[in-house]
């Protein structure tokens, strides 16, 4: 659709804005240090792709729905490692999962925290660590994962990767089965900051690990968290990936997930999308072997003015892949979900079974879904499904508990849990369920 | 996919011939000129021009959407013709006095223009590239007060019911087709039936696009006040060329207090050879406007043609309590291209949408279902039930879907559901060993897929669109 012509100069000095703020933020990332020659050469690559690009609008498809305008208003600065303080840190111990006691890594405000991290009897095999502090030769072979994803050079992606400094890293060698639940805690504790925490796994052939994702807070007050998590899975290589998101109100949080899956290997990712006043998930799978399974499982409560986005994309280039996807979405006050699900059968992606549904329950008059899940196929012999719907709580349902002794507010409480819960015991840790009570 | 079904005649279009007859053709381009010279070749009152030329200035500063999932190489609308009319000017009292010619072409189409001669009852607006050429049945419609002419016609005799409601659904500046549209139109047909009329007898326009060079530009306003309903149908065919030609129609249609307006469409324009060379480009406005408390606005297309399909006819649902409908089959072959889908305004209370999409891509076409779902703050109680449905035959084929759920009231409840198939093997085979020759079996299953639309079309036309599409997929299934 065109601009009307009355509104253009009005554009262009937003634009402008943009293009300021987006310089803003490559100069806050560029600032971290580094002193690896090949890591410098990355950051100078991504500078570039971003440069390139413009800070989104909701003029762009893929913003459309997700103003960022309320970024734009905030003055970020760099964040300091000496903010890593013990005291306040001592709240941190509540995040803490027993079930992953010694498989902990922590990072503040995107910057790795031994003292509070803890790795202890680690299976032979498992590579886990902050990148820097890896040896070379594991350095060496790092190189031709990190930052290599389709998507590397979407502008958040790539504003990620020009300040990158260091990364957590999970190596899990090939035919190795950790038991263990690996938790990545990433904490921040800085305000206004610019956060860009970053995660490497990669599961060797035939290997299983579980990992927790967990993006958590110590302030109050305003930040930018920009995340960017790869994944690597090879030949029947398994991964169930938890990723949890709770920020502060005041915090604006786009994060990244980038898939990609070998032949045979299983995926299945489950999202919690709680905090920040405005969050963003993009979820990317890349699928380059036959005979994958994917399955995500989503779920984005939100309340007061916040605003939740899901992106997620699934292309599929082999035969034989499985998907299925769930994202849900609970919805009050004037909180505003968005969900958009891409699915892309290509024509040599034949026998392909995808299986999408997005459910919203909107518990207020004034709360907002914009949900979008698109299908392109080519293929023919194929099976693809999606469905949609949008809806408040029953009243039917909600006078069954009642005529049974239930009062109206617990009733209500009850199949919201109850909407809820498909996604949330997905979740395979008890602890982290028990945290997600909502 | 055998070989067998595939080498199966793939069957011509039988409406691809050229009429000879002399028009009365303006040099092409689009300049101001043109529209006061298009404007004052057919006597228009003077706010027409107005609104023309309000239109061509705005269609200056816009440009030319690109978000579909279509491509096509750029038009130049400098070397379209605006205006294309068989020379004789004269109003014709009565069908006699219409140029033979003329009267075989529509024959050969099937459109019998001659009241006599037919047993059904409907009454049919044939508009030959850009004029209104004749209609039938109008005597007897103005006995109930109906009002069934070309829209220049209207413009001549009841400017003020016209000047009324054109552009009031779709404003002049709606989008760059639409604006192109209103600056150079120059027929169409104009619907209204007064207060508390049922029409008597189906109404249907037939679109003819003749001449090499020009585009279509027609607008049909269809009004219904209160009470008052109508059934309208319209088709549309084109002679093969080479070249592409623009089709860039507007459809407004008003519905008052429990008024109800059915709109069904066969659109079966050239849709250009195996290769993709020629056919029309068809992007299309239409949308209709539940005014009233209680009103309804159905729409069924059955989309078989045009080289690229970009149309959403659409309702906006601002009465309370009102109805919007869409069925849509759409069938795309060889190198077809179709963006097409609905969108469903929910503004008032309880406002109630049905979506029902079957789109159907074979050979080397693309076949896009693009949707909005839009509830309101204010439309408690909306309702929306969508399905798409796409089948895929080929492996060359493309289906995609684009629905778009936009929710602003919590007492709304909309579901979506879509999925996509083939016609498999087994069921194939199936058919065959009980005795079922292969295209019969096709034609079935085609049809069965298509049932929930088809049931939407009135009698005849539910029979000629299934024909329509069995005819179209011909030698491209296996």
């Amino acid at each position: 659709m065109s601009i009307p012509s009355t509104s253009v100069s009005v554009t262009s000095s937003a634009a402008q804005t943009r293009a300021a703020y987006l310089s803003h933020l490559l100069a806050l990332a560029q600032r971290s240090e580094t002193t690896l020659p090949w890591l410098r050469e990355l950051r100078d690559h991504a500078a570039v792709r971003v440069q390139e690009q413009t800070f989104p609008s909701t003029r762009d498809e893929e913003w459309r729905f997700t103003d960022l305008s309320d970024l734009l208003a905030v003055e970020l600065a760099e964040v300091g490692g000496a903010e890593v303080q013990a005291a306040k840190l001592a709240e941190l111990a509540k995040f803490y999962l027993p079930e992953a006691d010694q498989s902990r890594l922590v990072f503040v405000n995107g910057i790795y925290a031994p003292q509070l991290s803890s790795l202890h009897h680690l299976p032979e095999g498992l590579t886990i660590g902050n990148l820097v502090n890896l040896p070379e030769a594991a350095q060496q072979h790092l190189q031709t994962y990190l930052a290599k994803q389709t998507g590397a050079e979407e502008v958040f992606t790539a504003l990620n990767t020009s300040g990158l400094s260091d990364a957590a890293v999970v190596q899990v060698r090939k035919n190795l089965v950790v038991e263990t639940p690996i938790h990545l805690l990433f904490v921040s504790t800085s305000s206004p900051a610019l956060i860009q925490p970053r995660a490497l796994v990669i599961a060797e052939p035939n290997s299983a690990l579980t990992i927790i994702e967990d993006h958590v807070t110590l302030n109050e007050g305003v930040y930018f968290t920009n995340s960017v998590t790869e994944i690597w899975l090879g030949d029947n290589a398994q991964a169930n990936h938890t990723r949890v998101q709770r920020d502060n109100l005041a915090a604006f949080h786009i994060g990244k997930t980038a898939v990609s899956q070998a032949r045979t290997s299983r995926y299945t990712c489950t999202v919690v999308n709680l905090g920040a006043k405005l969050a963003r998930h993009h979820l990317g799978i890349h699928q380059t072997g036959e005979q994958t399974e994917t399955t995500l499982n989503g779920l984005t409560v939100l309340h007061g003015e916040q605003v939740g986005d899901t992106h997620s994309t699934i292309a599929l280039t082999k035969p034989y892949g499985t998907t299925r996807q769930i994202q849900k979405n609970i919805v009050d006050d004037r909180a505003h979900a968005v969900f958009n699900g891409k699915v892309f059968v290509p024509k040599e992606a034949q026998l392909t079974d995808a299986g999408q549904l997005n459910r919203n329950l909107l518990l207020s008059s004034k709360a907002r879904v914009d949900t979008k899940p698109q299908l392109e196929i080519v293929a023919d012999n194929v099976k693809c499904t999606h469905g949609a719907t949008v809806g408040q709580l029953e009243t039917d349902e909600v006078f069954y508990l009642q005529s049974r002794g239930i009062d109206a507010d617990s009733a209500r409480k009850l199949l919201v849990h109850a909407f809820a819960y498909e996604v949330i015991e997905s979740i395979p840790l008890a602890s982290l369920r028990q945290h997600i009570q909502l | 996919m055998s070989t067998t079904v595939q080498s199966l005649v793939n069957q011509p279009y039988k409406y691809g011939f050229i009429t000879q007859i002399e028009s009365d053709t303006i040099p092409a381009g689009l300049s101001e000129d043109v529209i006061r010279l298009i404007s004052a070749k057919k006597n228009e009152p003077a706010f027409m021009l107005e609104f023309r030329l309000k239109a061509y200035r705005q269609w200056l500063k816009m440009t030319e959407p690109n978000w579909a999932e279509v491509g096509y190489p750029p038009i130049d609308y400098q070397k379209i013709v605006y205006y294309s009319a068989p020379k004789v000017q004269e109003k014709k009292k009565s069908l006699d006095e219409v140029d033979p010619t003329l009267l075989e072409t529509f024959e050969k189409l099937g459109i019998s223009l001659s009241e006599q001669k037919r047993l059904s009852n409907v009454a049919v607006d044939a508009i030959f590239d850009s004029v209104s050429v004749a209609t039938t049945f109008k005597e007897k419609l103005a006995k109930d007060g109906v009002i069934f002419c070309s829209i220049s016609e209207a413009l001549q005799e009841h400017p003020d019911l016209v000047q009324k409601y054109l552009g009031s659904v779709v404003p002049v500046a709606d989008n760059y087709f639409a604006a192109l549209n209103s600056a150079v139109f120059t027929d169409g047909s104009f619907v209204f039936i007064p207060k508390g009329v049922k029409c008597p007898m189906e109404l249907s326009t037939y679109f003819r696009i003749n001449n090499g060079e020009s585009g279509q530009f027609e607008r049909t306003l269809i009004v219904a006040e209160e009470g008052a309903s109508v059934s309208y149908l319209e088709g549309c065919t084109a002679p093969m060329y080479d070249s592409n030609q623009l089709h860039a129609a507007v459809v407004e249609l008003v519905a008052l207090d429990n008024a109800e307006i059915k709109y069904s469409t066969v659109q079966n324009w050239y849709a250009g050879d195996a290769d993709g060379k020629g056919g029309i480009y068809n992007f299309v406005t239409k949308r209709g406007l539940c005014q009233g408390v209680n009103s309804k606005i159905s729409w069924t297309q059955v989309e078989t043609g045009s080289a690229i399909t970009w149309k959403y006819p659409s309702c906006v649902l601002v009465g309370d309590n009102s109805v919007g409908e869409f069925y849509s089959v759409a069938l795309t072959n060889n190198r077809q291209q179709a963006d097409t889908g609905t969108k469903m305004i929910h503004i008032g209370k309880n406002t109630r949408s049905t979506i029902v999409s079957k789109g159907i891509s074979a050979g080397n076409s693309n076949n896009s279902y693009r949707g909005l779902v839009k509830v309101g703050p204010k439309a408690e109680g909306a309702r929306n039930y969508s399905q798409c449905d796409s089948m895929l035959i080929g492996d060359n084929a493309g289906a995609n879907t684009f629905p778009y759920i936009q929710v602003q009231n919590n007492s709304a409840k909309v579901e979506h559901e879509a999925s996509t198939s083939k016609i498999g093997e087994d069921q194939l085979f199936y058919f065959t060993q009980r005795g079922i020759s292969l295209e019969d079996a096709i034609a079935m299953m085609i049809s069965g897929f298509c049932r929930d639309v088809f049931n939407q079309l009135p009698m005849e036309f539910a029979v000629e669109a299934d024909k329509l599409l069995a005819l179209k997929l011909e030698g491209s299934v296996g």
